[in-house]
């Protein structure tokens, strides 16, 4: 603890004068048992202004100042402390006599037995420190400032924020409810937004598609993107749509339309419409409306290709009756590639215009010098036929030997070579085929009649076209897209016209005279479209008939006209006569002989 | 004539010296000026027919680098805890200021004012945080010392109070 003077004024007055003079301060000592104070040495110059012109020495200051009224009271511990001790009384800022104010700071001690109170006025010091926290304290205010404004901004961010994911919300809200599939696309094609159905339909989360390019993210056929950047090129047209196939576990076909963003040129809408149920639906309308090779969606098709169902479904020999050109040997080949047998093979074999001896050998082979010429062992259609079908056309042209070989075929499911004795087995189902009524080839005596019921265990009668004529258009179509796949010219459709014409044709030829037809009028046509024209001038200059019309045939005198006129048409060429006539070269001889018509 | 300390209390910048001001001077300056140490000022008031002078003591502004001095809240017959409406953070202090005066002069009329309510707009301190106030006993005014809007009635308000609970010394009459 320092050590002070016992009375430092007693003991040198003049320096005691001049420390208090050059501290600006007033020193008091505290009368014992009193509230007053006795002024020490020279008061400082500011001490009038505070207190008023000096009255004596002795003083209250509690009555000079409220401040120092309450510290007094305060600073009674440290007076009755430890000598040395010392409290400040912190500063105080009061009016002065003249109507301005002073900041005072009284520092209370106790040295010896004297207690004492300092009294400084606090001048330069005091505003320095004053102007330093004035500026701490502006500057932390203007932070305030800052900070709230930021958190103003925030807020008004996050309320906006908050506003506009409602939006979102609602409008995800409505697209979902409406069960829409939309992708939106930047400039760049890629994925900037996906909707739950969307990503549904691609079968794909949207962690894998969002950011990514379209071409890459979505699970498309190389060909289907083709179609797909044509529409993205070209989307301010948004009734074009394409179809493409979305590969992946569950296949789906879907409808694409494509719009440009209203709010952001150069970004896309791309809406995907499921069509995958629709293609399913088409598909089975498609196969009601053909069946393998065969086409036609008329009840009397319907029947007969369930009628192929059900007869494929047993081994058993069919005869498959029907005018030329109704498609026998396409009922045969449904029949073959419905059964068991399909993988095995389908053998067609042309049974008219042959002799006895070459359908034998064609039919059952022959042994190398069983006749001349036979320089080989050789086998025949019932052997290269083993385990499958074979079909045999116009079976009731067959000569009487061949009839009963084959009937012994049949029975015994074996064959003998020509010129071999010992007898084949076969596996082979025969499918017969005629455009005669065998029955009345019985009675006449010109067919077996034990073949006949050998060869009739299942039936399949085959209408003519005339009494399908629901199919023609359908018949038409599927030929004019196979003969333009074929010849590589586009011509989209047929004229009503033409289609007109082609309803109320006889067709006695068929199905085979129409794509005979359709053929002429492919290589005829110059637009997109057939025109009456186009067909072939039997057809388009025939008189128009009657659709409900039934179709009788011509008097044979009158066909054969129509066969002198197609052979003179085609130069003698029989081939293209028979083409004219829609007819088989088969059938075009075998009329020739039946109307005795020399050829050349 | 009776003289009764009046303590204002409240974090800096709340306002507290332009209250005394207007109560005093009825000046108001737009300008900031922080107290140092404290500033003592005086007005008499009528209460029920007997004039009380106030010694107000305009205390600095409390924040983290400057503590009110026990010193100062001694002998105080009453106070006046000040917040700024348009800063919540002076709410805390305020109730930090009013656990020092509760400790220093013990229960003594207070009374909390809300300063700044001519911008009420851009108040942080809501009417819940209020609410919860007026549940604790306090008794909340809204005021503004720029417009002098519930000035006169924040210092009689407390002035009364402290008339009503307080014995009138002999010395004072």
């Amino acid at each position: 603890m320092k050590s002070w003077p016992g009375n430092l004024a007693l003991h040198n007055e003049s320096l005691f004068n001049a420390v208090l003079s050059t501290l600006d301060m007033a020193v008091f000592e505290r009368e014992e048992d009193s509230a007053e104070f006795r002024l020490q040495g020279l008061p400082p110059d500011w001490w009038h202004l505070w207190v008023g012109p000096a009255n004596g020495t002795v003083l209250d200051l509690g009555q000079c100042s409220p401040f120092l009224r309450d510290y007094l009271v305060g600073a009674h511990p440290i007076w009755e402390g430890q000598s040395g001790a010392t409290e400040k009384s912190g500063p105080w800022t009061e009016p002065d006599r003249q109507g301005g104010t002073m900041t005072l700071e009284a520092t209370a001690l106790l040295i010896g037995s004297k207690k004492l109170l300092l009294i400084e006025r606090l001048g330069s010091g005091f505003e320095e420190m004053g102007a330093i926290v004035q500026r701490a304290r502006e500057r932390m205010l203007a932070e305030e400032r800052t900070a709230k404004s930021y958190r103003k901004t925030e807020t008004r961010l996050i309320s906006e924020l908050e506003a506009s994911e409602r939006t979102k919300d609602d409008a995800l809200a409505l697209l979902q409810h409406l069960g829409l599939a939309a992708l939106v696309l930047d400039e760049r094609g890629h994925i900037t937004f996906a909707s739950d159905r969307g990503l549904e339909i691609l079968g794909m989360t949207a962690e894998a598609v969002i950011g990514q390019e379209w071409e890459q993210a979505l699970p498309l056929h190389k060909q289907d993107r083709v179609p797909i950047r044509e529409l993205i090129d070209t989307a301010s047209d948004p009734r074009k749509t394409c179809v493409a196939r979305i590969e992946g576990p569950r296949p789906r076909w879907v409808e694409i339309e494509v719009h440009g963003d209203p709010r952001h040129p150069g970004r896309h809408i791309v809406i995907v419409h499921d069509r995958t149920e629709l293609h399913a639906l088409r598909r089975v309308l498609n196969e009601q409306a053909s069946f393998h090779d065969l086409v036609g969606k008329s009840p009397t098709m319907l029947r007969t290709y369930q009628l192929v169902r059900d007869v494929a479904q047993v081994d058993t020999t069919v005869l498959i009756e029907g005018e030329t050109g109704t498609g026998k040997e396409l009922i045969a080949r449904a029949i073959h590639s419905c059964s068991g047998r399909k993988h095995k093979p389908f053998i067609a074999a042309n049974c008219a215009g042959l002799t006895d001896s070459i359908l034998t050998s064609q039919l059952f082979g022959h042994k190398r010098g069983a006749f001349t010429g036979a320089v080989n062992d050789q086998q025949g259609l019932f052997e290269a036929a083993e385990g499958g079908t074979l079909f045999l056309d116009e079976i009731g042209d067959i000569p009487p030997q061949v009839q009963t070989a084959l009937l012994r075929v049949l029975q015994e499911k074996e064959i003998t070579r020509l010129g071999e004795a010992k007898p084949r087995k076969v596996d082979v189902r025969v499918v017969a085929a005629t455009h005669h009524n065998l029955s009345e080839d019985v009675v006449r005596g010109s067919f077996r009649a034990d073949l006949l019921y050998r060869i009739r265990i299942a039936r399949v009668q085959l209408p003519p076209l005339r009494e399908r004529r629901e199919d023609i258009p359908l018949l038409a179509q599927s030929f004019l897209g196979q003969i333009c796949t074929a010849t590589g010219k586009t011509i989209e459709r047929l004229n009503p016209d033409t289609l007109r014409l082609l309803m109320s044709h006889a067709w006695p030829g068929n199905v085979r005279e129409l794509k005979s037809a359709i053929e002429f009028a492919v290589i005829s046509c110059k637009a997109k479209e057939v025109l009456p024209i186009d067909l072939p001038p039997e057809i388009n200059n025939a008189p128009v008939v009657p659709s409900s019309s039934v179709w009788i045939p011509l008097p044979n005198r009158d066909e054969k006209s129509r066969f002198l006129a197609a052979l003179s048409d085609a130069k003698g060429n029989r081939t293209e006569a028979a083409r004219r006539l829609g007819v088989s070269r088969a059938t075009f001889y075998r009329r020739l002989v039946e109307l005795d018509i020399d050829p050349r | 004539m009776m003289q009764k300390k009046v303590c204002m209390l409240g974090g800096f910048a709340v306002g507290k010296t332009s209250l005394v001001r207007r109560f005093v001077s009825n000046v108001f300056s737009e300008h900031y000026h922080t107290t140092i140490g404290v500033t003592v000022e005086k007005k008499s008031v009528k209460i029920d027919d007997r004039d009380v002078t106030l010694v107000l003591w305009d205390l600095y502004g409390e924040d983290e680098f400057q503590r009110v001095r026990d010193s100062y809240l001694r002998g105080s017959s009453g106070y006046i805890l000040v917040m700024d409406g348009t800063r919540r953070a002076t709410l805390d202090t305020a109730l930090a200021l009013r656990q020092t005066a509760m400790r220093t002069v013990g229960t003594v009329p207070f009374i909390a004012i809300i300063n700044k309510a001519d911008v009420r707009s851009e108040w942080e301190i809501d009417e819940r945080a209020i609410e919860q106030l007026r549940e604790q006993g306090w008794t909340v005014l809204f005021g503004s010392a720029k417009l002098g809007q519930g000035v006169e009635e924040l210092f009689v308000t407390l002035a009364t109070q402290i008339v009503q609970t307080s014995p009138i010394p002999s010395d004072s009459l």
